[in-house]
């Protein structure tokens, strides 16, 4: 039985792969349906892009988000020229050394009002971990109206002490779960987070007895 | 757009001029080639002719779906990421969705992710999002008998935003996954990250 | 000797044809290869892979098409295919606004200053850009010919072609005056 869904897997991925490759280069010239003037400024922002080592990916993304979402040329210079300053400031709080993930992540967190140096502060306690989730839950929370300092101050503490991404994502589902139910947003941060026991960074989470996220909840 | 004619500006035009200069070849290098060049076997005509420029075409392929349900990857627990599995629930007005990392292979760094969204009343759903072009034909879901909506999407390791379509015009974010941040087209999206060698 | 006949040559078994045809396009695919990625070793790599492709191919050469532009069209190729198997370079931040860029490649044997700062405002450009503008203003290419090339549109090429053209516009300035 492995051995035919391994078989079968792989041609799943095979045959994905072309699809999503062209879907993802969005055709020979993604952005030929954008007005002319609009289209040359938008390329202008991908070649800077390519100058200061920014992925060009998000950018061609935005733009073409835009045309699915029929939004008008203008508008869809002014988005993509956003997404180019967030990632090039995400960049100079991060470092070089940081996978697109993490910096469209960061991006993100400098949308919602976060700080570069909140970022840059995070990303020195960092040791090997990765700041993707940390970075994704902290977007929520801020979107659910978790207040911005309580979920950037928490988010950072976690971190520091060790906290592991499914420590992230365990925190994210209850406070998504008690948000729902009628709990303060920041109250339901503040909650949740003190379940999570300091570990000391780089080592593996202990097993608290709290329910595998991986299960399904029962609500 | 600029005349082909049209005068260089002359720092350009000086740009031009140097860059027209012969470049000092390496002898050794061109005898090299024709050594190497000699070692063929001797080039034949082609029979039939074919023309030497093909424009690419587009795959159409058939719903991932049917192939995963045949490979029996539907429902296969999950295996890192955050999953909120719905079964137990009953469907409401407002969409639900969830987003199940399937089990593949470690050999391969790409997720086969499914997408669900509940959604009874909709005539047609696809997911759209940073790794298909935001384009609302590429990745069609395929409506169960239970109402749901369901695709398999392989992703790459990392962060990806993504959206819903219902009807082809109603954008809807998943009400199970994490919220990105603004849009900035008046839409909300949601983030999914797939756990993997790289992200 | 048209190219044409160079072929049909080769292909009636004449390899010495062949290296007619080498001799007659060598230095002119050397300069683009130069140009295009900006050190010697790589653009001899390109230019290696470029010969021997074509002399495998040359069965799939047909007589109506231009040889210059069949030939050009697997040298385009094959410096992308180099170019993209370089490791990337580090970039390095040093204030919010400023950017460090690296200095391209250093060949040994540079001749002149001014080819190597104009071989640098060259590397600093996007690789699209600066083969849009290699092929158009130093190849003297039309856009019909390079979009059959390039398989990319012609008013694309014009737009990329005018952007090389802003950028080096700008970047010499810059740069002439260090």
């Amino acid at each position: 039985m492995k051995s035919v869904l391994t078989g079968l897997a792989s041609l799943l991925v095979v045959l994905a792969s072309p699809a999503a490759l062209a879907a993802q280069v969005g055709g020979r010239d993604p952005l030929q349906r954008l007005e002319p003037a609009v289209r040359y400024k938008v390329e202008l922002l991908i070649d800077s892009a390519k100058i200061y080592g920014l992925p060009t990916p998000p950018l061609v993304s935005r733009a073409l988000e835009g045309m699915s979402k029929r939004a008008d040329d203008r508008k869809i210079l002014a988005e993509v020229t956003r997404e180019f300053r967030f990632l090039r400031d995400a960049r100079v709080a991060l470092g070089p050394q940081v996978s697109t993930s993490e910096l469209t992540a960061a991006a993100g967190a400098l949308r919602l009002g976060i700080s570069q140096s909140e970022l840059a502060q995070l990303a020195r306690s960092r040791t090997d971990k990765v700041l993707t989730i940390p970075l994704v839950v902290l977007s929520d929370l801020i979107s659910r109206g978790v207040p911005r300092d309580t979920a950037s101050t928490t988010i950072y503490q976690l971190f520091q002490r060790g906290a592991a991404d499914d420590d992230f994502l365990g925190l994210w589902r209850g406070v998504e779960r008690d948000i729902d139910s009628g709990t303060d947003p920041g109250q339901a941060l503040l909650n949740r987070a003190r379940e999570i026991p300091a570990r000391s960074p780089g080592a593996p989470p202990a097993s608290t007895g709290r329910p595998d996220i991986s299960e399904t909840q029962d609500r | 757009m600029s005349d082909e004619h049209s005068a260089l500006d002359p720092a350009v035009q000086y740009l031009v001029t140097e860059a027209k200069r012969p470049v000092t070849v390496d002898a050794a290098a061109r005898e090299r080639l024709l050594e190497v060049v000699r070692a063929e076997p001797r080039p034949r005509r082609d029979v039939p002719v074919v023309a030497w420029l093909v424009s690419p075409k587009r795959f159409a392929l058939p719903p991932l779906a049917t192939i995963a349900a045949a490979a029996g990857l539907v429902g296969i627990g999950v295996v890192g990421g955050y999953l909120i599995n719905r079964d137990g629930r009953a469907p409401t007005e407002r969409p639900q969705g969830a987003v199940v990392a399937s089990q593949l292979p470690d050999s391969s760094p790409s997720r086969a992710i499914k997408f669900v969204l509940v959604a009874p009343q909709a005539s047609r759903v696809s997911v759209v999002g940073d790794f298909n072009g935001w384009d609302a034909a590429a990745t069609p879901a395929m409506r169960q008998p239970d109402g749901s909506w369901t695709t398999f999407v392989t992703l790459e390791p990392g962060r990806h935003v993504y959206s819903f379509v219902i009807d082809g015009a109603h954008f809807v974010a998943d009400p199970e996954a994490p919220i990105a941040p603004d849009d900035g087209y008046g839409h909300r999206n949601s983030v999914v990250v797939v756990r993997g060698a790289s992200s | 000797m048209s190219d044409a006949a160079d072929v049909q040559r080769v292909l009636d078994g004449d390899v010495d044809a062949f290296a007619r045809l080498v001799d007659r396009y060598y230095e002119r695919c050397a300069r683009f290869a130069v140009r295009m990625l900006g050190n010697r070793d790589d653009a001899e790599d390109a230019l290696q892979a470029t010969f021997v492709r074509a002399y495998r191919s040359l069965g799939k050469y047909q007589e109506r098409d231009k040889f210059s532009a069949w030939l050009y069209r697997i040298l385009v190729n094959q410096c992308r295919s180099i170019a993209s198997r370089r490791s990337q370079r580090e970039r390095v931040f040093i204030r919010e606004e400023a950017v460090l860029l690296n200095a391209p490649d250093r060949s040994t044997s540079w001749t002149g200053e001014d080819e190597e700062l104009v071989q640098r405002v060259l590397a600093e450009l996007d690789p699209l850009l600066r083969e849009a503008f290699l092929l158009k203003h130093v190849e003297d290419m039309s856009y019909e010919e390079m979009s059959a090339l390039t398989g990319v549109g012609v008013s694309a090429l014009k737009m990329r072609v005018k952007r090389a053209c802003d950028r080096l516009k700008t970047r010499w300035e810059y740069i002439k005056d260090e």
